[in-house]
């Protein structure tokens, strides 16, 4: 693995960041990483659901995007077909790293994105000045930490209230074959309508009760992402 | 002939191949109903008109369903955002100034020529980015962008005879044009004086209800048979000769997306670059140099780039500007060089064939009846356009401040078109504007018109009395400056899209 560089002007003054969408840019992958902000702009299309990090010490909410490694069923070739791209997946090839001063942008120099070639985009001009892609991925780095942030807070709130159980999930596809998901969990529906109102009172105050909701009816994608499973097998 | 005036009009038959003709023939195949015969004899050679293209081109190749990819790589094309014109005004080292195709920044002729008062500078630079986005050598377009779609307005300069080729085999294999290869030895006309067909060497007689002449400079239906005068215009425009030559390039080296068209004593040089050749060519007057004296001129341009490499023989072409008195006459209609030829210096040339071609396919006379107003309506349509290429040709000529005689001809006041003598004393009190040029398709805009007048330093008018919006300046500088901003960073370098393209692998040149 690639070590992160700290992003500066003098550095990457002629950086070119490739911008398309593609699996060779690194966006076939099978979940992606989501704030509770972004559960609003999220909901319509993909599956939220939440997932241990490796240590086991953090829980965090994904975007479902296919059910096997390496599978996004978003992606038709160069084009996303979806209104709203994830922050996480729209940030790549940059990270927010952590110094001295507070957050710094980091640049994963092994990324198929750093390594777009002479095609991409500029992020400093020629005097080293931020461009404006520079400037808007800075503001969205800038929205994905606060959000990481925040995020603790809402899923320890879930966690307290007993809301979020293992999701166990086969899928049928039309030509017989099966996929287990395997790892993921959801909201339990049963478990939050049998909420008190001080419960609830207590979620609400915390602006947890919006983005959990929108958790709970993003559970609807799933039968559309398999639709789109469907949708490819029967392409070939 | 009331006998056969309602006959409809359904066999068109075009004489000569080239780039004139094979246009003509995928853009009728394309967009009409026509039968479409291209007759083209195989022991004339076609002369490559021009390797620089206007953005109406892209609209063409669309129209005709040529994917932009493909043309590109098939024809070694690459993009022309404008023209570089050095050292038209006093030829002195920084004199250039650039024309780009990007229509200025919204807003009236006069705020933007206050505008570019208030800030200095280039014209060019203070109403639009094109220029500077084309001195760092970038694309206009990122290739993620749909086939035609530009981020800035852009043409091509390209192989002429590779797209020759391509349009021939594009009407042959695609749109059902009928290719006959073989020498025209005879124009056949009926008792009217229309032509009834031409007779081939092999094949025969090739009867038609309408015949394009693309013949060029032979002009064999419209000069011969039709005998349609010549309009001799060198009286404006002093040029009659050049000098051409492709060069190589080095792979990997920049791509220039301007034709630069240099000034010298007697003419100016042309330097197109394409991905692996540079044509480069110099245009003089023999009134007032000769051959030996312009290929010194032309030598001394090549070596500032490349002063080892030896030198390939140039070519030489000899001209006439000018056009005929009528291009549509009878059933017969010129385009391209057979209808007039003008130096080079603003690419008029495949303009003028697409624009021609655009007339008759809107104004398809259906009948033989309807030729004879169709023929009315084209002629006072081209003779519009003509006369104002010309002038605008001259234009360049006439600002210059140079002193050597041949640039003192060009300013004495008996060579300029009265017209344009007029738009000139106008424009001390007013910019050009688009009152100016009445034309619903004018060739050449007014703002083609500001950017040589203020580019070669024609002194803007003063002030009139009119209240403008104070905030004018600022916001235009905002928006141009903004716009740069993104252009710059987002636009691949021109050498990079085209070598990417080159190597991209689900594209391989036909």
């Amino acid at each position: 693995m690639t070590e992160h560089q700290i992003l500066n002007a003098d550095t990457h003054r002629d950086l070119r960041i490739a911008t398309a969408r593609g699996a060779a840019w690194g966006d076939a992958q099978m979940a992606c990483l989501l704030t509770p902000d972004e559960f609003r702009r999220a909901q319509g299309d993909y599956p939220i659901l939440f997932r241990w990090n490796a240590a086991r010490d953090r829980m965090d909410a994904y975007a479902l995007l296919g059910f096997e490694n390496g599978e996004n069923l978003f992606l038709a070739g160069d084009r996303w077909d979806a209104g709203y791209v994830p922050l996480a997946m729209d940030i790549a090839p940059f990270l927010i790293g952590r110094g001295a001063g507070g957050g710094q942008v980091h640049l994963d120099p092994g990324h198929p994105r750093a390594a777009g070639g002479a095609e991409g985009v500029r992020m400093f001009d020629e005097l080293g000045r931020a461009t404006p892609f520079f400037e808007e991925k800075v503001r969205r780095l800038g929205a994905l930490d606060e959000g990481y942030h925040a995020a603790t807070g809402f899923v320890a709130a879930l966690q307290r209230h007993q809301l979020i159980e293992p999701l166990t999930l086969e899928i049928t596809l039309d030509d017989g074959a099966t996929n287990r998901l395997l790892g993921f969990h959801h909201v339990d529906e049963e478990r939050l309508r049998a909420l008190d109102a001080s419960a609830l009172g207590e979620l609400h105050a915390a602006g947890h009760l919006m983005p959990l909701f929108m958790a709970v009816a993003s559970i609807g994608n799933i039968g559309r992402l398999v639709e789109r499973k469907n949708a490819k097998a029967a392409r070939g | 002939m009331p006998d056969n005036a309602s006959q409809p009009l359904q066999q068109v038959v075009i004489v000569g191949g080239g780039t004139a003709g094979w246009l003509a023939a995928c853009r009728l195949a394309a967009a009409t109903t026509l039968s479409v015969t291209l007759v083209e004899s195989p022991d004339v050679p076609t002369i490559g008109v021009g390797e620089g293209t206007w953005p109406t081109m892209r609209r063409t190749l669309a129209a005709i369903g040529i994917d932009e990819a493909d043309f590109l790589l098939a024809c070694d094309a690459a993009f022309k955002q404008g023209s570089t014109f050095d050292g038209w005004v006093t030829g002195a080292a920084d004199d250039r100034y650039h024309h780009p195709f990007t229509a200025p920044a919204e807003g009236a002729p006069r705020d933007l020529v206050a505008a570019w008062q208030a800030q200095g500078g280039a014209f060019a630079d203070a109403v639009g980015v094109q220029a500077r986005i084309a001195e760092r050598a970038l694309a206009p377009r990122q290739r993620a962008m749909p086939g035609y779609a530009g981020a800035l307005n852009y043409a091509y300069h390209l192989d002429a005879a590779k797209l020759a080729v391509l349009l021939r085999d594009h009407a042959v294999r695609r749109l059902g044009v009928r290719h006959v290869c073989d020498h025209v030895d005879t124009v056949v006309r009926d008792a009217g004086g229309a032509v009834s067909a031409v007779h081939t060497r092999a094949h025969g007689a090739m009867a038609g209800d309408l015949f394009l002449d693309c013949t060029g400079h032979a002009a064999l239906l419209i000069g011969g048979a039709m005998a349609v005068p010549f309009v001799d215009r060198s009286d404006v425009l002093f040029n009659d000769r050049a000098l051409a030559v492709q060069v190589p390039v080095e792979p990997a080296s920049p791509v220039a997306s301007t034709t630069l068209a240099t000034a010298h004593r007697a003419g100016w040089i042309w330097d197109i670059g394409l991905p692996t050749r540079r044509g480069v060519g110099c245009v003089y007057a023999s009134a007032f140099i000769d051959d030996d004296a312009a290929a010194a001129l032309l030598t001394d341009h090549l070596r500032r780039t490349m002063p080892e490499r030896e030198l390939p023989p140039f070519r030489r072409l000899a001209f006439r500007s000018g056009h005929r008195a009528r291009f549509f006459d009878g059933n017969v209609v010129a385009i391209g060089l057979s209808a007039g030829f003008l130096e080079p210096l603003e690419a008029s040339a495949i303009v003028t064939i697409e624009l021609a071609l655009d007339h008759l396919v809107a104004n398809l006379p259906p009948t033989r009846a309807a030729l004879a107003p169709a023929a009315a309506r084209f002629n006072a349509a081209f003779r519009y356009r003509w006369d104002r290429i010309v002038e605008f040709l001259k234009l360049h000529y006439v600002l210059s401040r140079r002193e050597e005689p041949y640039w003192r001809a060009h300013r004495n006041p008996a060579t300029v078109p009265p017209r344009l003598a007029e738009l000139i004393d106008a424009w001390r009190h007013q910019p050009p504007s688009d009152a100016d040029f009445a034309d619903r398709e004018e060739v050449f805009p007014a703002a083609s018109y500001q950017h040589v007048l203020y580019g070669m330093g024609f002194p803007p008018p003063p002030g009139a009395a009119l209240r403008t919006d104070p905030q004018a300046e600022a916001r235009l500088r905002g928006q141009v400056a903004e716009r740069e901003r993104v252009l710059a960073a987002a636009l691949p370098t021109h050498r990079a899209y085209l070598d990417a393209l080159a190597l991209s692998p689900d594209r391989t040149a036909p």
